[in-house]
């Protein structure tokens, strides 16, 4: 809103939700423009956000050229992503610290880097299927529950409950949590709206995996304690 | 001596291993460096509240006081570093989201222990509304005390708060401008 003040649009509106964006502005010649966009992929990248709001910022204080900013904007959409190996290295260690931080032993450290290493790896697998969001976060709840069980299985003794908690905090929906609340308590009620709901649904996803891969554990494998 | 060092250790491993999983996790949302850096120190900071909290107070309690700690810092290094508050706060907050809550309330449904189960996810849903209520606090904290107190110590220009309401009214202004100019 602030860009289209300072580049002369007027009566500038917007409306942004997780799934869709409505703008609408008057131009010089008094006629309205609106540009409506349904967004069918989100991804998470912090450092585009922070980008995005330093150029936002220096465009509407005039500090930045329009053709300055829109060459910032394509680089930022060019912004490279994490590399798999950086991202199969920190989720290994992310799980490893989450399974520490709730009182996990040595042995149950060690599986959690491997397992949190594998659910990263599917995890960008699922990615580049288009796998909707839910049933990615489904997928991941099992795929760490079952890991664990495995592990159980073959003869390490790890504490499981322990192990499988420190690796979905890896996929866990704080994000959505966040910006839910700060949309609602800015006013944008349907935004944040929007937001709990996927927050809600990424924590059912995820609960649903693990607890569908404990039932049927169970049921195939009576005699196993976990 | 060895049993003192361990005593300190017994303190500070909650801290250190909440900012190390942040750590992570800020990798993996993509941070760089030195705000992935200060994210983490962020969490550590809300782990040292949460455990700070006596253990007679509830989850939600301690959660919450820890998400408003969390949240007062976040917006606090956002001023000084010029980024949106959400960068730090959204991967800072992670290790307080009840992960465990979560699972648990599954293992309980799952063996068949349904008011068990009910009890653990109640009190998971409001450690999550614990949280959020903690950020929400902790913003409107900064909107209303620290962001005057900052601008009227003149630290940050008004153009360089974030989001703040300076720019937005200099924003109005300029439509306003525009308006009069067409008149």
């Amino acid at each position: 809103m602030s860009i289209i003040a300072s580049q002369g649009g007027m009566e500038p509106e917007c409306f942004a939700t997780n799934t869709g964006l409505m703008l609408s502005f008057a131009g010089e010649d008094g006629k309205v423009h609106s540009v409506v966009r349904r967004i069918k992929h989100r991804q998470m990248n912090l450092e585009k956000v922070s980008r995005l709001a330093t150029m936002a910022r220096a465009l509407a204080t005039d500090a930045m050229s329009f053709d300055e900013a829109s060459s910032e904007m394509d680089a930022i959409e060019r912004m490279s992503e994490r590399t798999l190996a950086a991202k199969v290295g920190a989720g290994a260690l992310g799980a490893a610290f989450f399974t520490l931080l709730f009182g996990g032993r040595p042995l149950d450290t060690g599986a959690a880097v491997a397992i949190g290493a594998i659910l990263e790896l599917a995890l960008a697998a699922f990615q580049r299927w288009r796998l909707p969001d839910f049933l990615a976060s489904l997928a991941g709840g099992a795929l760490a529950t079952l890991a664990s069980l495995a592990v159980h299985y073959c003869g390490l003794a790890i504490n499981t409950d322990v192990t499988v908690i420190g690796v979905i905090m890896l996929m866990v929906p704080g994000v959505a949590i966040t910006n839910a609340i700060r949309d609602i308590i800015a006013g944008d009620l349907l935004a944040g709206l929007a937001r709990g709901t996927d927050a809600f649904l990424t924590a059912a996803a995820i609960s649903s995996g693990a607890g569908g891969v404990m039932a049927l554990w169970r049921f195939l494998l009576p005699g196993v304690a976990r | 001596m060895n049993a003192a060092l361990l005593a300190v250790f017994a303190i500070l491993k909650g801290p250190l291993y909440a900012a190390a999983g942040t750590l992570a996790i800020s990798v993996l949302f993509g941070l760089r460096s030195a705000d992935a850096l200060l994210a983490s120190c962020g969490a550590a900071l809300g782990w040292t509240v949460r455990q700070a909290i006596p253990s007679g107070a509830s989850i939600a309690f301690s959660s919450f006081a820890a998400a408003v700690a969390t949240g007062l810092y976040s917006e606090l290094v956002a001023r000084f570093r010029h980024r949106p508050a959400t960068v730090y706060m959204v991967s800072s907050i992670v290790p307080l989201v009840p992960g465990g809550g979560m699972y648990y309330t599954m293992l309980a449904s799952v063996e068949g222990n349904t008011s068990q189960s009910l009890e653990i996810g109640m009190t998971a849903l409001m450690t999550a509304f614990a949280v959020a209520t903690g950020l929400a606090v902790a913003n409107t904290v900064d909107k209303l005390v620290l962001r005057p107190l900052f601008e009227g110590i003149g630290r940050c220009s008004p153009g360089a708060t974030i989001g703040g309401s300076a720019r937005r009214s200099s924003n109005a202004d300029n439509v306003d401008d525009d308006k009069h100019n067409h008149a």
